[in-house]
């Protein structure tokens, strides 16, 4: 059937334009991304974690039950990986292999590092600090609250009214001690360096003695607040949520001549509590909790993406060497988890049935934790 | 330098509180709870800290604000999240002005109820808990001049509560070497610099047993002539630590060990001399104890 006045195309011009395309592609040919798939490597059930674990642990377990069984408790001297989880107030440590060194319960709360804790009371001033296999390593008379550096190489004392911080050595002694003109609102410590923010709005970057190496208000705001901050894992730069109408994020690089301003995004949040924030392990990302779920930002290129989550951010970790995020929500219902490469295409989104969850990272993966169970997550290329 | 800096952030705290309080005059600033129930004081000592607030007992009773306020931080503990412990239980600080914050912490856990932006003074922001590092519940009530840099005593803001009883000077000390010497009538001193430590307390109005509360101010003359003073009305920060009031004391030099008040070191010359403490209360309630001393080589 053809219509009056249309005329027909040459059949060479659509051979000639297949051509091209079938040239295009063989001249420029553009690369698929490898897949990434999440499989879990094994589950384990918490001992003593009681009816907690419920039905809701059991149905996510089942989930994953052709995952084999953690391998047979080990020395924990040499070799693998191990990580400290949480879990309301039951805590430990765990090896890349399943094996779970230690498994307690805070009478109050723990400080947890990833190589040992300490467990307290809340009106106690004797501290004692164990390592992951709950070896006593040190004990401490203190008015203050604990905080362990990420690797527990660093133990500091938090004033109880938030007006202050010291550093303690491992006989007890006070290394420094400095108090600041308002509340602390959020620390963040890397290797040598203590981050803290102040109610008055002010970031105070302390290095290993104690002295202030920045004090920096980014301002701009209506009303002057450092609602988070986080320290890059090599120190190479720090990050605030700071400031209410509106609402900034402030990133600062280390230079020559100290930590310069490298870019503030103007966040459409007005947290009036400490956000959930921090740095991938590679230093290069920024994650932060937002209205909506949590925003990844690339300091470097100035790029904000925002993931949605049902519920508020509940623990965020990263897996495959941070090179994939790993993001938990909890709502009324249950958790949300969802791995997502930063600046990539999501990996997976799951939705389970737990009232807890737990992320962290083991031996460059994912260890995942909710209600009586810990599972670790291996982000893989398909 | 630093005295001169010490006295520009003072008068800018005085300038400030002045402003707060007139301003808080003119809207009423009421106290946070009904029930006004002081069981600890502005500059106490509190371990590793000086004591930055008032606390205020009276059983579980509503919080609300001392003035119309916008929600600056909160904390619910247990609920939220946290990088670091937090000894302030579940709190709430509301902004009143540019640059007069208040606190409002230990509140029961889940009492501070829906995340808000703003309170006004008749509003609930709690109830009076103990999370945190509390003895018992009560309310701990902070003032801060964030301009300032300062802590104010919040009792200078707050309307007067009754207080017919004046402070109580049990024991006057001098410090020599590590030991405490009782100053009495009579007593022989060596000449030199030689602290003086005085057992002394504000009293709580609303008990009959002794629960010592700090002063509002200690002033030590020698011969009628003053030679010390320290008060509680703000803490400030000065080479990264906290030091009360003018004189810019930190908590190891006015404090000694069992809640002993240090209220000046005085240097003593050969001779008689007479030696005069006065402590005070925000009420004006005045204790006095006056000793003749020697000196001698």
């Amino acid at each position: 059937m053809s219509f009056p006045g249309r005329k027909k195309r040459p059949a060479r011009v659509l051979f000639a334009a297949i051509l091209f395309i079938v040239f295009y592609f063989l001249l420029f040919p553009y690369p698929l991304g490898k897949e990434l798939v999440a499989h879990p490597r094994w589950a384990v059930a918490i001992p003593a974690a009681g009816a907690a674990a419920g039905a809701a642990a059991q149905a996510l377990t089942a989930t994953v039950a052709s995952v084999p069984a953690p391998a047979a408790p080990a020395s924990p001297a040499a070799g693998p990986a191990v990580s400290s989880w949480q879990l309301g107030d039951q805590f430990g440590f765990v090896q890349e292999d399943g094996t779970l060194l230690y498994t307690g319960r805070a009478p109050y709360r723990v400080a947890l590092s990833s190589s040992g804790f300490v467990s307290y009371t809340r009106l106690g001033t004797d501290w004692i600090l164990q390592d992951r296999t709950g070896r006593l390593v040190a004990a401490f008379t203190v008015s203050g609250y604990p905080l362990l550096s990420p690797d527990g190489g660093r133990v500091f004392s938090v004033k109880t009214d938030l007006s202050g911080l010291s550093e303690l050595d491992r006989g007890g002694e006070v290394l420094w001690d400095r108090d600041f003109p308002t509340l602390i609102t959020s620390i963040s410590v890397e290797q040598d360096l203590a981050l803290v923010g102040l109610l008055n709005g002010t970031l105070v970057l302390l290095d290993r003695s104690g002295a202030p190496v920045l004090e920096h208000a980014p301002g701009g705001s209506r009303v002057a607040v450092i609602a988070g901050d986080a320290a890059s894992p090599d120190g190479s730069r720090i990050a605030a949520v700071c400031g209410i109408d509106p609402q900034y994020l402030v990133v600062l690089r280390r230079t020559d001549t100290g930590y310069q301003p490298e870019s503030r995004e103007r966040l459409p949040t007005a947290f009036r509590r400490e956000v959930r924030m921090g740095f991938s392990p590679d230093s290069r990302w920024v994650f932060l909790e937002g209205a909506h779920g949590p925003g990844v930002y690339d300091p470097a290129r100035r790029s904000m993406s925002w993931l949605n989550l049902p519920g508020p951010l509940a623990a965020a970790a990263s897996a495959r060497f941070g090179k994939v995020a790993a993001f938990a929500s909890l709502d009324p219902g249950g958790v949300t988890l969802a791995l997502e490469p930063p600046g990539g295409i999501a990996v997976g989104r799951e939705y389970f049935s737990a009232r807890q969850v737990f992320l962290g990272s083991i031996g460059g993966q994912l260890l995942a934790g909710w209600d009586g169970t810990l599972a670790r997550i291996d982000v893989e290329e398909l | 330098m630093a005295r001169r800096s010490r006295a520009r952030r003072r008068a800018l705290a005085a300038l400030t509180a002045l402003a707060f309080a007139c301003a808080a005059r003119a809207a009423a600033l009421d106290w946070p709870v009904a029930a006004r129930v002081i069981t600890g004081t502005f500059g106490e000592d509190r371990g590793d800290h000086f004591h930055n607030g008032i606390d205020i007992g009276g059983g579980s009773q509503p919080v609300h604000p001392v003035l119309d306020g916008e929600v600056v931080f909160r904390y619910d503990d247990g609920s939220d999240y946290t990088s670091l412990p937090r000894g302030l239980g579940s709190f709430i600080v509301l902004r009143h002005d540019p640059h007069i914050r208040t606190l409002y912490a230990h509140l029961q856990a889940g009492s501070l109820g829906p995340v808000r932006d703003r309170y006004a003074a008749n509003d609930r922001i709690g109830v009076i808990g103990e999370t945190g590092h509390a003895n018992g519940p009560h309310l701990h009530f902070a003032v801060f001049d964030e301009e300032a840099g300062s802590t104010i005593n919040p009792l200078e803001f707050l309307p007067p509560v009754p207080d017919h009883q004046a402070p109580v000077i049990r024991r006057l000390y001098a410090r020599v070497g590590d030991r405490l010497v009782p100053l009495d009538n009579g007593s022989i001193l060596k000449p030199g610099k030689t602290s003086i430590v005085a057992d002394t307390y504000d009293l709580r109005e609303d008990v009959a047993f002794r629960w010592p509360l700090a002063p509002l101010s200690a002033t030590i003359s020698l011969d009628g002539r003053e030679v010390s003073r320290i008060s509680f009305d703000s803490l400030q920060v000065e080479g990264g630590h906290m030091v009360a009031g003018a004189a810019g004391l930190t908590r190891e030099q006015v404090w000694d060990p069992g809640e002993l008040l240090i209220c000046g070191t005085l240097d003593l010359k050969p001779g008689d001399s007479a030696l005069r403490l006065s402590v005070r209360d925000l009420a004006g309630n005045e204790a006095v104890r006056a000793v003749s001393i020697t000196v001698s080589p």
